[in-house]
């Protein structure tokens, strides 16, 4: 089969479908508000990918989102689901970003203690949903759902009565100071900003993206690169691959399920933490505002990104980097026509509830083998999805105690 | 600080108060889970019911129109878990994780709108559950407050025993357990348990709806965005701590009730209201620790 080819019948497939029916759904909602769909979508485009600034502006809101759904792949890859993310990176972007604004000291010395004590906050909150369930047997699956309330209302605490600022009416603390800030790929009042403003203009896409995204995209670059080198090359990816897909057969090879549970909690919770903490650094004049870091979502579009790639990372990046667009979009879009930015995730879910349903174009459904149709007994779990291989092998785990 | 003032008979009615959404739900979640779908879409289910059933108040100034509609509404709303787990074999935690997001999504898109306001909708027409107050027994002290309840809070209390009688001593409740457990028993006898799956799943998004309701138009009369603030997911817990018998589901929904109302009255005593609310789940979580043992028996255990 030619590339070509095949690139052709992955434009039949699921996800485009998918993509396409949300969009339709979407559209519908727009009408129940008032608005030509045709104009908000145009909107939205215009707004995501339109100008300089709008691309700069999805390149930096998929950074987090990436992130974020590389830590929960990293988790559901090998069986764990760690549906708290919102809580590890909470909490990592609370303790980091306190280290960042209330401890004095040279910038060279304080962001990196600020990465580090976010890290380790996000990877303890983490760990704690590991130790429940190797010491008490609480499935990770619930534990870490209920424990991102009590760190969405503990951040709030902290903000509202330990850090509040008295210099504005927010409920928020001091702001970040300027030095400790992550700068920009190309800083904006440095001399090679200036030569670009100068050379391709003020608002060329390249001057923007370089002047307005920071260097956490370096470090969710790497992130991918060594998430893909774990799973490809290293002993604990390999094991926890396969232990995602068969821990029976993990365990009789020799592997402990129980520390390795530990360790992929800590890893996807310190991920979480340390992009959540990138949220905070990496704008000007930032403060840690109550409940701010909830209403970004970033966490659970990271989720649905992270269903729709199916844990690899190189989907987590196209999909992250599209659903960054529905946000931003969105955003546009409501600013411009007076609409809820909550569209995007309207459309965001819908597209993992059509994928889930599997719709394709029925003309090709048709040429399938009737064979595969199930009987009508079948159970609701099954085996040719890859997203299922996760609860599936939980089944076993039963044995296990 | 007295303690003892914590307890008096006022406690009774706001236990009850908290605990009569979490109840409806968890009674759904039980339903699905005894025809073997893991349903933890409850959250976004009550969201979707509170929400239209507010606006379906706010039109027609009926309270049971409202109530009706958020019924029909979470139950519509979770035919895409029935529809998507059940006939197109997807799987139900995929499913129901997109739906909770969709169902924040949706209704706070659609407050913005249908009614033109950001974060909270209240307005005079909005027509509330009234209590419906039993004479005489209601003025009983400390169980008076059990005779002055909402519709659907008498309804969530009857469900109790009538969904026991219905799960354990009816040929209607033999086939459900029965499809959960043996599919392909079940198959054999002529039950088909897809039928019956939906069914459990329609009905359980039919009764977190109405926990919806109680949620928007019994304890409060309004919409607040994620006003299900996690009371779904404490039904999951609470239907997995009960093993998806319906005592055991009051009894969770209860000690729940409990500790919301107590962290309520906490607050008075000048603890931070931040504090308080993380309490349910906390004490979720504390429950699930100690009850453990009895977690690793049940056959869902084994979603970790």
């Amino acid at each position: 089969m030619s590339a070509l080819h095949r690139i052709g019948r992955w434009f039949m497939g699921p996800i485009p479908i998918s993509v396409l029916l949300a969009l339709l759904i979407g559209a519908c909602f727009m009408l129940v508000a008032g608005v030509d769909p045709l104009s908000g979508y145009s909107a939205m485009l215009k707004g995501s990918f339109g100008s300089g600034a709008g691309l700069a502006n999805t390149l930096q809101r998929a950074i987090p989102i990436i992130g974020m759904g590389i830590a929960i792949a990293v988790a559901f890859r090998a069986g764990v689901l760690n549906l708290g993310v919102e809580g590890q990176a909470g909490l990592g972007a609370l303790a980091g970003g306190i280290v960042a604004i209330y401890v004095p000291g040279p910038a060279i010395l304080i962001v990196p203690l600020a990465f580090i004590v976010a890290i380790a906050t996000g990877a303890a909150w983490g760990l704690l949903a590991g130790l429940l369930q190797n010491l008490w047997g609480v499935p990770v699956l619930l534990s870490t759902l209920l424990l991102n309330y009590p760190a969405r209302y503990f951040a709030s605490w902290m903000i509202r009565f330990e850090l509040n600022a008295k210099d504005t009416d927010m409920v928020a603390s001091d702001q970040v100071r300027p030095e400790v800030q992550l700068s920009m790929l190309v800083p904006r009042d440095s001399a090679f900003a200036e030569t670009l403003r100068n050379s391709l203009g003020p608002t060329n896409p390249i001057t923007a993206i370089l002047t307005g995204v920071n260097w956490s995209l370096v470090i969710v670059i790497l992130v991918v690169l060594g998430a893909i080198f774990m799973n490809r090359r290293t002993r604990f990816g390999f094991e926890s691959g396969l232990s995602g897909q068969n821990p029976e057969f993990v365990r009789y090879s020799g592997v402990k399920p129980g520390p390795l549970v530990l360790r992929t909690m800590a890893l996807s919770g310190g991920l979480a933490g340390m992009f959540g903490l990138m949220v905070i650094i990496g704008a000007p004049n930032t403060r840690l505002i109550e409940g701010a870091f909830i209403q970004t979502n970033y966490a659970w579009t990271a989720l649905l990104v992270t269903l729709l790639a199916l844990y690899r990372p190189v989907g987590i990046v196209i999909a992250g980097l599209f659903f960054a667009a529905i946000m931003v979009g969105s955003d546009a879009m409501g600013r411009e026509l007076g609409l809820s930015p909550q569209i995007a995730a309207v459309i965001q879910a819908l597209v993992i509830i059509l994928l889930a349903f599997r719709v394709t174009i029925p003309w090709l459904r048709k040429r399938k083998s009737k064979a595969s149709d199930d009987p009508p007994f079948a159970e609701p779990e099954h085996l040719s999805d890859p997203r299922l291989a996760v609860v599936e092998t939980n089944t076993s785990k039963e044995s296990e105690r | 600080m007295n303690f003892l003032e914590l307890f008096d008979q006022d406690l009774i009615s706001s236990v009850l108060r908290a605990l009569i959404p979490i109840l409806l739900a968890a009674l759904g979640g039980m339903l699905a889970e005894r025809v073997g779908i893991f349903n933890i879409g409850l959250e976004g289910m009550i969201l979707v019911g509170a929400f239209s059933g507010v606006a379906a108040s706010f039109f027609t100034n009926n309270w049971l129109v409202g109530t009706i509609v958020a019924m029909i509404c979470g139950a519509l709303f979770s035919l895409i878990l029935g529809y998507g787990a059940v006939y197109r074999k997807g799987d139900p935690i995929v499913l129901a994780i997109a739906m909770n997001i969709l169902a924040v999504g949706m209704t706070s898109f659609l407050i913005v709108a249908m009614f033109g306001v950001q974060g909270v909708f209240q307005d005079p027409g909005i027509d509330g559950i009234p209590v419906w107050r039993i004479p005489v027994l209601a003025d009983i002290p400390w169980i008076g407050a059990l005779f002055a309840l909402t519709p659907l809070g008498y309804l969530a209390l009857i469900l109790v025993p009538v969904l026991w009688v219905v799960l354990f001593r009816t040929p209607l409740g033999m086939r459900l357990r029965g499809v959960g457990e043996r599919p392909l028993a079940a198959a054999t006898m002529g039950v088909n348990p897809q039928h019956y799956q939906l069914g459990a799943v329609i009905a359980s998004g039919a009764l977190a709806g109405l926990g919806g309701a109680q949620l928007a138009l019994g304890n409060v009369v309004q919409f607040t965005e994620n006003m299900s603030a996690g009371r779904g997911w404490i039904a999951v817990v609470a239907v997995m701590l009960a093993r998806a018998h319906p005592v055991g589901v009051l009894g969770a929904a209860l000690l729940f009730g409990f500790i919301d109302a107590i962290g309520f009255r906490l607050q008075s005593f000048g603890l931070p209201q931040q504090l308080t609310d993380a309490g349910p789940y906390v004490v979720t979580l504390l429950v699930l620790i100690v009850l453990s043992s009895r977690l690793r028996k049940t056959r869902d255990a084994v979603l970790t």
